[in-house]
């Protein structure tokens, strides 16, 4: 197995797969890149068994063959070599050589053979939407997936497909952000599956030309997603996601307008005297005016005044500032809409007029 | 078959099947008979393990010659006579059962004089309840009871026996025990002839220090209070050790009820309660408890050898030992004469007077005239020469601190600081000695004592959930959720019942957030319909608190100045628990100025 390659072609590759190898591996053989030489194509793989990453490269010369090799090793070599280098790969019995100018690194590895198969059952479902939107949706959701919690299908992101319409749902039971658009082609089925947190964060970023179109293919085990010459595959969390349909069927306050960039910086400032394990802010809204306090166990205290736009009833309530705040910070609008239920059970954040998605923070009582 | 009636010997067989277990379980059933008859002197002779014989002789009230069959048959007791006896029972006996059922398994015989007949009689008993034929004896006043060849008629139970040494093991652990609860009554313990203990009827507070010494080690008593606590008719008095003089095993705690020992969850329980915020990850406290009460209050009807009681008040006792221990925790001052040692786990002492053993290594570093004829410094090993050097060392970098102690009208415990020794430790001189302190963990438990103040004084704040959390659980533990509604919304949660086994989780304390909070529930409703009450939820908070403490505690190395370290042993003075870091580490040590004499053989 023998070829040469510019170190621009395989660099981002190398990189976009070697995020999804764990660092520490109990099976050696995971650490490892997949590296496949078949006819002028150079094809890489990297797998930590829930989430696998291909990527198909074009090459000129090559003689074809198969082995793996140490994924981070072969990474800084070609990261560290200067721009435009021409990098020349060779197994030789059982080593690798890479040889580059005057550098030359002899890098042990392991068959091919040995590397886990990705495991994947037949994808019934499929669409295409394009990579932009996609990404928007990914954004607008992802920072609310729960970590680690026990109720597992809450670490990940609920995809929803219902014909035409798409429907993301994020939510670590404290908070819920929720995401609609149209595709451009009706699919033509219903469905609903959980994508792994990992995945989803990796796949977020492997979405940076907002340009380029996906194809998504599917069944209720598995994810697959062809993203330019790369192939993204992810093992799907085997669950139902829980109903959160009840927040929406409230009676609710007339809506808050506030500028943004001031909620955001008088909350911060706020949070300072919070009580630093759960960040908790009283709120008093009254037409016009919205006046935040806090004070924490040492008697600290706090107080911001913010114009706003609202009439109505006046009415009180907390939030744990970090999750008003992560919920602000994604608005892409200049002016945050918040929307209270009327018996102060939840807020709903948005932009004005119609923005697709939506962000709901539960308060607290303090 | 038709149905008959058993032989009577069979009959006490069947019995002795669930009171002898092995020989200690004999010993056990002859000295409590021994403690009902008044004795104030008992012998036990062992030989093989108790397999040949066991011998227990005692100069009690005895029995009249006409009782003795009476003595040897089923259901026949001096002890009660009615069920409200046996509902305020203060003997250790009260089911008649033992005699006949041991002496149907052995070859029994019972010597007995009461003090004012001429004679002692003696009868002989196979557990078939006839045939006695006492003949007259020269014991003097007392009964003697002598056991042979245990289970010689019943060889499945006699294979089950172990090793002499593993039986005779039970059997000295077994009088250890029952020494612990009668103070009053000298005991000689001798295996194959030769004298095993020995100890004299204990009535001073220093004799019955010594005995527990005898039995626990010396360090028991170097490392732990006395304690001495009553409230709504309960008392709880004894020893329990300091939160860091713990062990490895349970193998050190002995609880009595009554003079009873007994094995009991309840009181585990809440004694394991009573040490959780104070004891290092997978250690266990040692003590030597007595709780008095009303016999009526408990049941000690519970089990056939007596192991175990029942309260008829659980909670009220649970709560009253949790609240007595976790009091005299608290209170761990410097300044109680409480002196603090590092954690020295030395085994119990084997032979009851027995030389410690370390001094003859330390002769052989120094041969100073006198020095071996007294144990310098119990059972810690003797400092290395190079603390004192540091000490010196780092003393003369500062100036002299002015007179300090003559400044100060008040001495204060924990001292006036002098160094804070490689940024670690600070060295602070007190009117008895000198002190080190651990500046990282003594600031750590008063920052952690503090924040669990302010959060136990505030109004628990909570979070409601987006997503309710499901709980199925049993119906009875439904229930109780319900009962307890009061308990769970004051602690920061919001739980309704949602069906016949389902509970529904709406809000939770804000400080828990990302807490497995199923599982806690069903924790803590597992310790309620167990113990009826529970302090999990509690214990979760001052884990978070523990986290935050440690964090915005001093690091190690930063080196203080003289008034921050002033300021911490000021308010060290007064932190509940602060003889131990958040994780049971000790925050301090005490060199009395005798110790440091005796170290530098000084007056000697
Ligand atoms: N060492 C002893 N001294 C005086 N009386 C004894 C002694 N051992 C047994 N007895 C008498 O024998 C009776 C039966 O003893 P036991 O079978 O152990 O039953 P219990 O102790 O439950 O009454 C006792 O009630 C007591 O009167
Ligand atoms: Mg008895």
């Amino acid at each position: 197995m023998k070829f040469i390659i510019n170190r621009e072609e395989i660099l981002l590759p190398l990189q976009q797969i070697v995020s999804v190898i764990e660092k520490r591996q109990t099976m050696p053989i995971l650490s490892n890149v997949l590296m496949v030489i078949e006819g002028d194509q150079l094809t890489l793989t990297g797998t930590d068994l829930e989430i696998q990453i291909i990527a198909k490269i074009n090459i000129a010369t090559a003689d074809p063959g198969s082995i793996t090799v140490p994924a981070r090793k072969f990474l800084d070599i070609c990261r560290l070599l200067p721009n435009g280098a021409e990098i020349k790969f060779e197994l030789q019995d059982d080593k690798v050589k890479i040889a580059s100018s005057r550098s030359r690194f002899s890098l042990s590895c392991l068959p091919a053979d040995n590397y886990p198969e990705f495991a994947e059952s037949e994808l019934e479902n499929h669409l295409f939407i394009n990579a932009g939107k996609f990404k928007k949706a990914l954004d607008k959701t992802v920072f609310c997936m729960a970590n680690q919690d026990v109720r597992y299908y809450l670490n990940g992101l609920l995809l929803n497909v219902s014909n035409s319409k798409l429907k993301l749902v994020a939510s670590d039971g404290h908070r819920l952000s929720i995401y609609e658009d149209n595709l451009d082609q009706p699919t033509g089925f219903e469905s609903r599956i959980i994508l792994p947190r990992k995945g989803v964060l990796e796949l977020s970023r492997l979405l940076d030309d907002p340009e380029a179109e996906l194809k998504v293919e599917f069944s209720s085990n598995n994810i697959r997603i062809f993203i330019k010459n790369l192939i993204f595959s992810a093992k799907l969390v085997d669950s139902k996601y829980p109903d959160f349909g009840k927040v929406f069927q409230q009676e609710f306050f007339n809506q808050i307008h506030i500028q943004k960039q001031f909620l955001k910086e008088a909350l911060t400032r706020v949070a300072i005297l919070a009580n630093e394990k759960f960040k908790g802010v009283t709120f008093d809204i009254s037409p016009g005016s919205l006046k935040m306090s806090t004070h924490n166990p040492e008697h600290d205290e706090a107080e911001e005044e913010l114009v706003i736009e609202y009439t109505g009833e006046p009415l009180t309530i907390a939030f744990n500032a970090q999750y008003l705040l992560d919920a602000v910070s994604n608005l892409d609008s200049e002016l945050a809409v918040l929307t209270i239920a009327s018996n102060a059970s939840s807020c709903f954040i948005d932009e004005p007029g119609d923005c697709g998605y939506k962000f709901i923070v539960m308060p607290m009582r303090l | 078959m038709r149905i008959r009636s058993l032989p009577t010997q069979l009959v006490n067989q069947i019995a002795a099947g669930e009171v002898v277990e092995r020989p200690s379980s004999v010993v056990k059933e002859l000295v409590e008979n021994c403690f009902d008859a008044g004795a104030s002197q008992i012998s036990i002779e062992i030989e093989q393990g108790g397999a040949r014989l066991i011998k227990i002789r005692d100069n009690g009230c005895g029995i009249i010659k006409d009782d003795l069959p009476l003595a040897l048959s089923r259901h026949a007791t001096s002890k009660i006579a009615s069920l409200k006896d046996l509902e305020q029972v203060v003997s250790m006996g009260f089911r008649g059962e033992a005699l006949p059922s041991i002496s149907s398994v052995s070859r029994l015989t019972l010597i007995s004089r009461i003090s004012d007949a001429d004679c002692a009689w003696k009868v002989v008993a196979d557990g078939s309840e006839q045939d006695f034929d006492p003949q007259p004896d020269p014991h003097p006043p007392g009964t003697t009871i002598d056991v042979r060849d245990l289970f010689y008629n019943t060889p499945a139970r006699r294979k089950f026996l172990k090793t002499e040494k593993t039986e005779y093991v039970h059997i000295e652990t077994l009088i250890k025990r029952m020494a612990l609860s009668r103070f009053d009554i000298g005991f000689t313990l001798s295996h194959n002839q030769k004298e095993m203990l020995n100890l004299k009827p204990a009535a001073t507070e220093t004799e019955r220090e010594q005995r527990i010494a005898g039995i626990c080690g010396t360090a028991f008593i170097e490392n732990s209070i006395k304690i001495d606590f009553a409230a709504s008719g309960l008392q709880l008095t004894g020893w329990v050790g300091l939160p860091t003089f713990s062990r490895s095993q349970q193998d050190m705690q002995f609880f009595y009820v009554n003079g009873r020992l007994v094995r009991d969850k309840l009181v585990s329980h809440a004694v394991k309660q009573a040490y959780q915020d104070v004891l290092f990850h997978g250690r266990h406290p040692v003590f030597v408890l007595y709780l008095t009460l009303d016999p009526a209050l408990v049941d000690v009807n519970a089990h056939p050898a007596k192991l175990e009681v029942r309260f008829r008040e659980g909670r009220l006792v649970h709560d009253f030992l949790f609240s007595a221990l976790h009091r005299s925790l608290a209170d761990l001052r410097p300044g109680h004469g409480i002196i603090q040692q590092s954690a020295t786990e030395s085994p119990p002492q084997t032979q009851v007077v027995q030389n410690v053993g370390w001094q003859n290594d330390s002769a052989t570093q120094q041969s100073t005239p006198g020095f071996d004829n007294k144990p310098v410094y119990s059972l810690r090993p003797p400092l290395p020469l190079h603390v004192e050097e540091t000490v010196q060392a780092y003393a003369s970098l500062y100036p002299k601190p002015e007179p300090v102690a003559q400044v100060q009208p008040e001495a204060k415990p924990l001292g006036h600081a002098i160094a804070h020794l490689h940024n670690i430790y600070i060295l602070s001189e007190t009117a008895a000695g000198i002190i080190l302190v651990d500046a990282h963990a003594a600031h750590e438990r008063v920052t952690y004592e503090r924040l669990k103040q302010q959060y136990q004084n505030g109004a628990v704040p909570s979070q409601p959930l987006l997503l309710p959390i499901k709980i199925k659980v049993s119906a009875a533990e439904a229930d109780l959720a319900e009962q307890e509604q009061a308990f769970f919304t004051s602690l920061g949660f919001e739980l309704n019942r949602a069906g016949p086994e389902t509970i529904v989780l709406r809000s939770i304390p804000a400080l828990l957030g990302n807490t497995d909070m199923e599982t806690l529930i069903r924790d803590v409703l597992a310790d309620m319909a167990e113990h009826g009450m529970s302090r999990r939820i509690q214990e979760k908070s001052n884990e978070i608190l523990a986290t935050v403490a440690c964090h915005g505690s001093v690091r190690a190395h930063r080196r203080l100045t003289i008034d921050e370290m002033n300021a911490l042993l000021r308010d060290m003075e007064q932190t509940e628990r602060i003889g131990q870091c958040n994780h049971g580490r000790p925050t301090w040590i005490e060199l009395s100025t005798g110790d440091l004499d005796k170290f530098f053989l000084r007056g000697q």
